[in-house]
């Protein structure tokens, strides 16, 4: 019972991952920017959310609503007012690397003034667990969590094969200087990228809020899985991270049968050392040689 | 006061070795490691563990520390290196979260979450080393000593071909510079150094906990790297020198209560480093020498 | 390592080569010779495969069928480091200059083959280092960044380092586009220079300035396929591959 309890445990934790990793691979995949504070954008959208949901008061869509307006923001901004400036002298992928991370130390720190460094959580019912079966807790959050990341690959599947900006992105991953040719502008494309990408963290972060409680340093960790997701999973494949996400959930909750919580972190690297030292290209991509 | 000074000093001189041997892959190679804290951990984890058990030999423990990073780091380096860039960094951090792990459970050897306590003064060549001023002199030793050693390598034929594989990698390859080789070389030399600073660090303390050597630190060495600049002999000791008086500086700010204090010290180098890389991309030693490739 | 004379004897030997991305067949079937002392020029239209033939011989990317032997010994699936140290060298269409390293630099790290961690520097390196330079016309730049350089300064650095390289056969990717007459004119004369003493030149090239005054064959490429091999006059002058090259099939 205990397996199944952490696989459930798993799966929810894994839908969140996969949803942030894609949000990073679709970043990375389209842009080769290492968006380094894409951990920054789950920090703000989980304590924008917290701020309207639990001390405004204003209710669940709208704060949802500003939660989503918030990433989006930060993220097509940061692009547009620090990326691209660095993009146009010089560019390298240091240079854009160091930014970003300068970008995420500061967000960290001043949500950490806003907030408090410490633990907030929303209260809601739906993180209350109810006992299905002998020892097995499931809260609806677990099937909400699963159902959210369906629903959004559903419409980011939608959008890549029926939308022209959809299908024009996938262009830009696939080879960007062939873009100019067709007339498109991979800049402006880019802006699309950050907008989808950052959005997606935006389930996750809610249900973070309700769940685990949200403090400033929270992006690391999802700063880490998004990293190594896009890596495990491939380079440039969506799908891949998404599923290399699934699998750091279920692996993080799955070892807790076998190991202290302490390793539990340890699990995932290990993980990815093994797909770097055996399986470099990942679950989809091909790893490129310089 | 004087004490005050001095111990400061101390802690700069093995912030600026650390900072030194970080900036020897991210500034010359284009390597990019969030694992240095490690590294540093491992220097001091060695020589409290050498000095409590075997010997109390500073030339003993520093030749250790310097051997297990440096065969540490190849064996991060050697996979790692093969592929992209992006996944070096990947791999350095996932080797900064499982060492830290491992700093914080494997007991027998680092104390655990307690560390080591007690570790016994150096002795180097029959003299101990006990007072601050001695540590000091030591540390800026030390620090000279890798200045030199980084000149040296730097403008010399390894240098020469670091700063060739950085600009382009498949020229380099394509006159015959055998990449894997040169940069695990780097990663290596990189990783010795900053044991140095733990071996320091160590016996400085008498005391090794695992509560510096985390994320945190390599994120401060990296900021340390990139305001002073990058690809500078004395880059990073500039950058360790503004960062460490940060917080100094920030007391005498009236407004900003103290508890905020180092919040508002992470957010000035955070910011200081989004900057500088929008604008003045050399750091502020280099100034803005990183042009667009040709 | 010593250069073979100029005695017409094949020294790089590329038999039935081919190689495709994925669903994109980049070369088919690829047979061509280069003996010593010779200069044979690549041409055709874009996308015809000249560069990734350069590709395939210095290891960048390994073949999908078919054999390339140096001097005998087979270079497929070898790392391009260990090739480029068998005595052949190239240039690339885009340079890849070493940026910040300055002129005398980028001269200097190619011909410090080891790994190491301090490599001697010898008397002949110091020499050959000026011998470039000179030749190059470089010498008042040796300080300045490859990055500072104008344009034609960076085609010859570009050729410099090839010639520091000691190597004996050169592929070189457009070197000498977008160069003023006079540039080309003492370029011209540099790579005839080294073709005389023995270098074995291989040259994928457009302006057909250059495929008249230097070369002693030339082959034609389209689409991945060899069309036809022969000397400058013989290709130059079909009708058939100048309409190809041209545009209108």
């Amino acid at each position: 019972m205990l397996y199944l309890q952490l696989l459930i445990n798993g799966l929810q934790t894994g839908a969140l991952y996969a949803l942030i990793a894609a949000g990073f691979s679709l970043i990375f995949g389209m842009t080769r920017i290492f968006h380094a504070a894409h951990g920054a954008t789950f920090t703000i959208a989980a304590f924008v959310f917290y701020e309207f949901y639990e001390v405004l008061q204003w209710g669940l869509v709208p704060s949802v609503m500003a939660s989503a307006v918030a990433a989006a923001l930060f993220g097509v901004l940061l692009n547009r007012w620090v990326y691209v400036i660095i993009q146009r002298h010089e560019g390298s992928f240091f240079t854009v690397f160091a930014a970003s991370f300068g970008a995420a130390i500061v967000v960290q720190n001043v949500v950490a003034i806003v907030f408090g460094k410490g633990l907030v959580t929303v209260n809601t019912s739906l993180s209350r667990s109810v006992e299905i079966l002998p020892e097995l807790y499931v809260s609806p959050m677990a099937l909400i969590a699963v159902v959210a990341a369906l629903v959004c690959f559903g419409v980011l599947h939608y959008v890549f094969t029926h939308t022209n900006m959809g299908v024009a992105l996938r262009a830009l991953g696939e080879n960007p200087t062939l873009i100019d040719v067709y007339g498109l502008n991979p800049r402006s494309l880019g802006k699309y990228a950050f907008l989808i990408g950052s959005v997606l963290v935006v389930p996750a972060a809610i249900l973070t809020a309700a769940t685990s409680g949200l403090n400033p340093a929270m992006g690391h960790h999802v700063m880490m899985i998004s990293i190594a997701a896009t890596i495990v999973g491939g380079v440039g494949s969506l799908r891949g991270a998404a599923m290399a996400g699934l699998l750091f959930g279920l692996a993080e909750n799955i070892s807790l049968a076998f190991v202290d919580p302490q390793w539990s972190e340890a699990v995932t690297f290990v993980i990815l050392f093994l797909f770097i030292i055996f399986r470099p290209g990942g679950f989809y991509g091909r790893a490129v040689m310089s | 006061m004087l004490a005050y000074l001095q111990n400061i000093a101390v802690l700069f001189a093995i912030n600026a070795i650390l900072a030194m041997a970080l900036n020897f892959i991210m500034g010359y190679a284009g390597i990019f490691s969030l694992a240095q804290a490690v590294f540093f951990g491992i220097g001091a984890y060695t020589a409290g563990y050498i000095a409590l058990n075997v010997s109390d030999s500073l030339l003993v423990s520093m030749a250790a520390a310097m051997g297990i990073s440096a065969v540490l780091s190849m064996a991060l380096a050697l996979p790692a290196l093969r592929v992209r860039g992006e996944y070096f960094v990947a791999a350095s951090l996932g080797l900064q979260m499982i060492g830290v792990t491992i700093f914080s459970e494997w007991k027998s050897v680092t104390g655990g979450l307690g560390g080591l306590v007690g570790v016994p003064p150096p002795v180097i060549f029959g003299y101990t080393l006990t007072s601050t001023s001695e540590f000091l002199v030591l540390a800026l030793l030390i620090l000279a000593g890798i200045l030199v050693v980084s000149a040296l390598l730097v403008r010399g034929s390894f240098g020469r071909s670091l700063m060739a594989l950085r600009d382009s990698e498949s020229a380099a390859q394509a006159y015959g510079k055998n990449v894997n080789t040169v940069k695990t070389l780097s990663v290596a030399v990189s990783a010795a150094l900053a044991s140095l600073g733990g071996v320091i660090y160590a016996f400085y303390m008498s005391f090794v906990n695992v509560e510096v050597f985390t994320l945190e630190m390599s994120i401060l060495l990296m900021a340390m790297v990139i305001i002073g600049g990058t690809g500078t002999l004395l880059g990073p000791i500039v950058g360790a020198a503004i960062v460490m008086a940060l917080p100094a500086a920030l007391t005498y700010l009236p407004f900003i209560p103290p508890g905020e204090l180092g919040t508002i010290q992470q957010i000035i180098y955070g910011s200081a480093m989004v900057l500088l890389m929008m604008f003045r991309p050399g750091g502020l030693v280099g100034g803005r020498s990183k042009d667009k490739t040709v | 390592m010593t250069m073979p004379q100029h005695d017409e004897k094949v020294l790089l030997e590329i038999r039935n080569l081919s190689k495709n991305f994925g669903g994109l067949q980049a070369i088919s079937d690829v047979t061509l010779d280069l003996p010593a002392g010779v200069i044979t020029t690549l041409v055709g239209p874009n996308g015809a495969g000249k560069t990734t033939i350069f590709n395939l011989v210095t290891g960048h990317i390994t073949p999908s069928s078919g054999t390339i032997h140096w001097l005998g010994e087979p270079l497929m699936g070898i790392a391009p480091w260990r090739i480029a140290r068998k005595g052949i060298a190239r240039t690339f269409q885009d340079l890849r200059l070493f940026s910040h390293m300055t002129v005398a630099e980028n001269i200097q790290t190619v011909m410090e083959r080891s790994s190491w961690l301090w490599q001697r520097q010898t008397q002949d390196m110091t020499e050959k280092l000026e011998q470039v330079l000179q030749e190059t016309g470089l010498i008042d730049k040796r300080n300045a960044r490859a990055v500072d350089l104008a344009y034609a300064e960076r085609k010859f650095l570009s050729l410099a380092r090839i010639m520091a390289s000691d190597s004996f056969l050169w592929l070189l990717d457009e070197p000498a586009s977008g160069l003023d007459p006079r540039s080309f004119d003492r370029f011209v004369e540099l790579l005839k220079t080294y073709a005389q003493r023995g270098v074995t030149i291989c040259i994928i090239e457009h302006n057909l300035d250059i495929v008249i005054r230097l070369s002693d064959t030339v082959a034609f490429l389209d689409q991945g396929h060899i069309l036809a091999q022969g000397s400058s006059d013989e290709i130059l002058k079909d009708p058939h591959l100048a309409a190809i090259y041209f545009g209108d099939r």
